[in-house]
């Protein structure tokens, strides 16, 4: 009682809640009244709730103290005061998971949902599936089928909600209650419908024809309940989805005939499922985007704030479908609801034209202050389509941004105006200057570690390549001197890249480093070290590889290798080629230009495609000793027609000097099962077959998996590119195919599969060099090759640069694959490494002419890097 | 006080509360037996294995029971401890036709008059000889013997031959067990 008095002091708000200092030891405690006769009800209910408050509170109960207090519960069962029954099936509900022997309840439950008491007979349907495991589902069945069935709405929901919990673990049992789900479909509550055809969906799921014929009787009659509606909406657009987009379906017919429907939350949904269909036609949408403006002059504030938010999101990808909207968003843009006007100024940018933005900017800075962070991020996001639509707009929308910088403002908020002048400064090379400074400013004071080594390193790459380098580094420095060690070690880092780069600097760059190395922090004190020391010997190649230019291997890969390594240390030194390429270049992860998203999933760093594909082949005795994995194809290649007896995909794994083929292998007839199965190879240059690996038996439409090694040639490299003819072999024994019977005797048979191609790109994987530059000077001049090819077919640059992009598989560096417009030269530079951890470098230089012509330098550590002739006709040599 | 309650019992005014568990193997007929006690009224119709317990109520002439119906079930038998402690007199159910499990049903007994919460309490133990119609059915007697009740001194016992579906016995069984709570209590 004291504590109460005390409590109420501390807490301003006054509002006291009396669970507040709860002990669980204390409430076990006093739970020991329940076994007490006669029973005090509301005593024992205020009791449990104490408890309930307790496990929502995350409060962890032991086992043993569970089921003690369970049990004690389980005699409050004597009592028939409603409030404490129904608590009691609140908590054998809550406990179900923790206290041992819950099942204990269970006669007392069917006993009250089949009794009299109709209050009861809901909660207590809901609590006995609940304590029933699938083991003990078969006792209860007969009455949940009652249930489904009553007449009573309550219990027919609950029995219905119910029985869709337990479709997870006992799928086959409530299948067979559908013809009771089926009656209760036809109910006259709308609940009751909504949570039937809820069920009979999920039973079917996974059937598509059973759906679709679901769907059409269900509406063809007709349904008495806006939300089951609102479901076979969205079971339709998922439908419709994985048809991928014919639009003559019926599904179709129905979501559009729902923008009819008498209930608003029935348009709604339907008007929201056509916007969000995949693909859809301007002239698709239009009847949505009308009902949603019918909806932006609604008096109900939730309409139009659906609308509007409907509208933002469809005019990003359809903003013309949306400008027959804007006189009823700009009514909106006064709106007294801030969430309404936001989304309203923010479409009508998307929408309006060039000439409008300024207006808009003034608008929506005149309350940004009231708005919450979720909508700034909203606005953020408007701005940075808008930098990419009206380049010429990015001043006065940089100047906004900077506004928006330093005002106060929550992580993701700064995150989004951080990626988003980030994003401006990679387009406009005119905005690099003041974009910089001012990011420099910001991170002056800046409470988010993430976002101020995002920028330093930023810095470090972009800022020595401006007029005025100096100017950055009392920033950098700065963070040296008051931030903390993850801050410090990033501006260390940015350091040295100034110093990497300028000469003039690099003694005071020296100099600075030279204080870190007395750092607290031993990561700071290892990178300055380390930067001092590289910078010392002043060589370009290496403050190409070690400073400018960061590690290329798979992250988790390197840490294996290196453990590795420790586990079975040898005489010879570690090697860095022996580790796995990261299969996307880093700053592939960041969709490039994409409008910033507020929520961005934490990077990953589960085991990668290839990673996998590692250890399964890492697994087969005869694929031992061919070294790393070097890459794997990124797209399986179908050798067959996707409707055909069987079906191939084909995977390609690339080792140093040996390729593994692997064939993914489907057998669709269910009358027969293949053994013994290969696929043997014929190649046009020097590979040469090793060995077949093959997959024992393939049932009726069980996958499975051989494999095909070959070796590489290795005296002609000029062969890379081969083509392959493939034949399937192995032997047939029917079966029948409802009983899965099969016959002894097999016999041998083939099947002719299409040719399979190994191209350039398949040897080479992609790397990305931050520096081109740097690491092009890196390499030197004796391994540098020049040719010059015409490119006949081809009409424009962008087509040239997609096309080499893709011939050698490798990566475009410095956003060198796009073209500006209205040029007829340009430079693209490709950066990859070559199977056994050759680096190959390309820059060629596209000049356009009647024709595209490139002229291709290959600075390259493999010296007879070269392409084929014959097989690209495109390509003349000079 | 004694006087009181019994007077207000005469009245009608108010019945004493008892609390008693039912037990026994399962099939034995326990929850039949507590249904033929309750009003006709109340009676359910269609009689199901008990799955952990089930509470029930019925009256008698001067006192009001609330039963604890157990699930006679092996797996379920570990659980009627947890209810041991609260109950003022015990029904003990045996299928009399049920030879076989005559020793199971011993077992499970002894180890009730051994628990703990019951050792060393005077509890009231009714026995019902149940399904005394079946034709291989033993005598009361016979499942006396068999149950070895005759070793079981520190607690009052009766033993009754039943038939739980015609309700024969019943009655006598009950007004023992009333006739003793009502002698315990004075
Ligand atoms: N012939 C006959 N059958 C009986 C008698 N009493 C019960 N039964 C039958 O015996 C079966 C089991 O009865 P229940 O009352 O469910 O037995 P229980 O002891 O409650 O069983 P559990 O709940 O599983 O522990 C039912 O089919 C009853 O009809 C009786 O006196 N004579
Ligand atoms: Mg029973």
């Amino acid at each position: 009682m004291l504590k109460k008095f005390d409590k109420k002091d501390e807490e301003s708000g006054g509002g006291s809640n009396p669970f507040q200092h709860l002990e669980k030891s204390a409430v076990l405690q006093e739970a020991r009244v329940f076994n007490e006769t006669p029973i005090n009800p509301r005593k024992c209910a205020h009791i449990l709730t104490k408890i309930l408050y307790l496990i929502n509170q995350g409060e962890h109960l032991g086992t043993t103290e569970a089921t003690e207090a369970f049990f004690a519960m389980t005699k409050l069962f004597q009592s028939n005061d409603p409030t404490l029954r129904r608590m009691c099936y609140l908590t054998i509900k809550e406990m179900s998971c923790i206290a041992e022997d819950v099942i204990i309840v269970t006669s007392s439950l069917t006993k009250d949902m089949t009794g009299k008491e109709d209050n009861y007979r809901g909660p207590a349907v809901r609590a006995l599936c609940q304590i029933t495991d699938s083991t003990m589902l078969q006792a209860i069945e007969r009455y949940m089928k009652q249930a489904i069935v009553d007449k009573v709405p309550s219990v027919s929901s609950s029995a219905l909600v119910s029985s869709l919990h337990l479709l997870k673990c006992s799928f086959d049992m409530v299948k067979r209650w559908v013809n009771e789900a089926q009656e209760a479909a036809s109910s006259d509550n709308i609940m009751v419908q909504y949570h039937a055809l809820g069920l009979l969906y999920h039973v079917r799921k996974n059937d598509r024809l059973a759906v679709n014929k679901m769907i059409s009787k269900f509406t063809r009659h007709g349904l008495k309940s806006p939300f089951a509606y609102c479901m076979m909406i969205r079971v339709a657009s998922k439908q419709l989805e994985e048809e991928d987009g014919s639009r003559d379906s019926p599904l179709f017919d129905f979501i559009e005939s729902c923008l009819r429907n008498k209930h608003e939350m029935v348009v709604y949904e339907a008007a929201s499922a056509i916007v969000n269909l995949p693909g859809c036609s301007a002239k698709e949408l239009a009847p949505a985007v009308s009902v949603l403006q019918l909806f932006c002059s609604s008096p109900k504030a939730a309409l139009r704030y659906a609308a509007v938010r409907t509208l933002n999101k469809v005019a990003m990808k359809h903003p013309s479908a949306v400008t027959a909207c804007n006189l009823d968003l700009e009514n909106l843009v006064t709106d007294s609801n801030r969430s309404i006007a936001t989304l309203a100024i923010t479409t009508l940018l998307k929408t309006g034209s060039e000439s409008s933005i300024d207006r808009l900017m003034k608008q929506i800075s005149s309350f940004m202050s009231e708005i919450s962070d979720e909508f700034k991020v909203v606005v953020v996001q408007a701005i940075s389509a808008l930098c990419q639509k009206y380049p010429r707009k990015h001043a006065v929308l940089m100047n906004f941004l900077f506004t928006m910088l330093r005002e106060e403002g929550g992580f993701e908020y700064k995150r989004a105006i951080v990626d988003c002048i980030i994003s401006i400064i990679e387009e406009n090379s005119e905005s690099k200057e003041t974009g910089l400074s001012h990011l420099c400013e910001f991170i002056e004071d800046c409470e988010f570690t993430v976002l101020a080594t995002r920028i330093l390193h930023l810095l470090g790459q972009e800022g020595p390549r401006t007029n005025n380098p100096s100017k950055y580094i009392r920033f950098i420095y700065n963070r040296v001197v008051l931030e903390h060690e993850e801050v410090r070690a990033g501006a260390v880092s940015a350091l040295a890249k100034f110093g990497a780069q300028n000469e003039e600097m690099l003694p005071s760059i020296l100099v600075l480093l030279k204080r870190c190395v007395m750092d607290d922090d031993n990561e700071v004190r290892d990178r300055a070290t380390f930067y001092l020391n590289v910078l010392e010997q002043k060589q370009k190649a290496l403050n190409a590889g070690y400073i400018l230019n960061g590690l290329t291997v798979s992250i988790p890969g390197l840490e294996r290798a290196l453990q590795q390594y420790t586990l079975e240390p040898s005489e010879k030194p570690f090697d860095l080629k022996s580790v796995p390429l990261a299969t996307t270049p880093m700053a592939e992860q960041r969709p490039e230009s994409a409008p910033i998203t507020a929520t961005k999933q934490p990077e990953k760093v589960a085991a990668t495609r290839q990673e996998i594909f590692q250890e399964q082949l890492a697994a087969v005795p005869d694929f031992q000793g061919l070294g790393p994995l070097f890459k794997s194809s990124p797209e399986p290649v179908a050798l067959t027609e996707s409707e055909t007896e069987y079906v191939v995909h084909c995977t390609k794994h690339v080792f140093t000097e040996h390729m593994v083929f692997q064939f993914d292998c489907t057998n669709t007839l269910n009358d027969r099962t293949l053994e013994n199965v290969t696929v043997y190879l014929e190649p046009t240059e020097a590979y040469e077959v090793l060995c077949y690996v093959p997959a024992r038996s393939l049932p009726y439409n069980q996958p499975g998996t051989c494999y095909t090694l070959v070796a590489l040639p290795k005296e002609d490299p000029t062969a890379m590119a081969c083509t392959f003819s493939c034949m399937m072999k192995f032997t047939v024994k029917d079966c029948d195919p409802t009983t899965g019977e099969m016959d002894e005797e097999g016999y041998e048979d083939e099947y002719v599969l299409e040719d399979l191609e190994v191209s350039v790109a398949d040897h080479i994987q992609k790397v990305m060099k931050v520096n081109f530059e740097a690491a092009w000077d890196e390499v030197g001049d004796e391994f540098e090759k020049e040719e010059t090819f015409t490119l006949s077919t081809i009409k424009t640059l962008e087509e040239a640069v997609g096309n080499i992009v893709k011939f050698l598989g490798m990566h475009a560096c410095e956003r060198s694959d796009k073209v500006p417009d209205n040029k007829n030269t340009h430079t693209l530079l490709l950066a990859g490494v070559f199977r056994g951890g050759h680096d190959i470098l390309v820059r060629s230089r596209l000049l356009l002419l009647d024709t595209v012509t490139m002229q291709e330098s290959g600075g390259n550590s493999f010296p007879s890097f070269c392409i084929q002739k014959q097989k690209y006709p495109g390509f003349v040599l000079f | 006080m004694g006087l009181l309650d019994r007077l207000s019992g005469l009245l009608g005014l108010r019945k004493k509360e008892v609390h008693v568990l039912c037990l026994g193997l399962d099939n034995s007929g326990k929850t039949t037996i507590i249904n033929k006690l309750k009003p006709s009224n109340a009676q359910s119709q269609d009689i199901v294995p008990t799955i952990g317990f089930s509470v029930e109520k019925f009256k008698s002439s001067s006192l009001s029971f609330t039963v604890f119906d157990m699930s006679g079930q092996g797996r379920y038998r570990n659980l009627w401890e947890h209810y041991y402690k609260d109950g003022q007199a015990i029904i003990f159910v045996i299928d009399s036709s049920d030879k076989l499990r005559m020793v199971v049903a011993k077992e499970e007994l002894d180890t009730l008059l051994n628990h703990p919460d019951i050792k060393h309490r005077r509890i009231p133990i009714l026995f019902f000889a149940n399904k005394m119609d079946l034709r291989d059915a033993v005598t009361s007697v016979k499942v006396s013997q068999l149950l070895c009740l005759e070793n079981i001194k520190d607690k009052p016992w009766h033993i009754c031959a039943s038939d739980a579906i015609k309700g024969e016995g019943l009655q006598e069984g009950v007004d023992w067990l009333q006739d003793q709570i009502q002698s315990a209590k004075t």
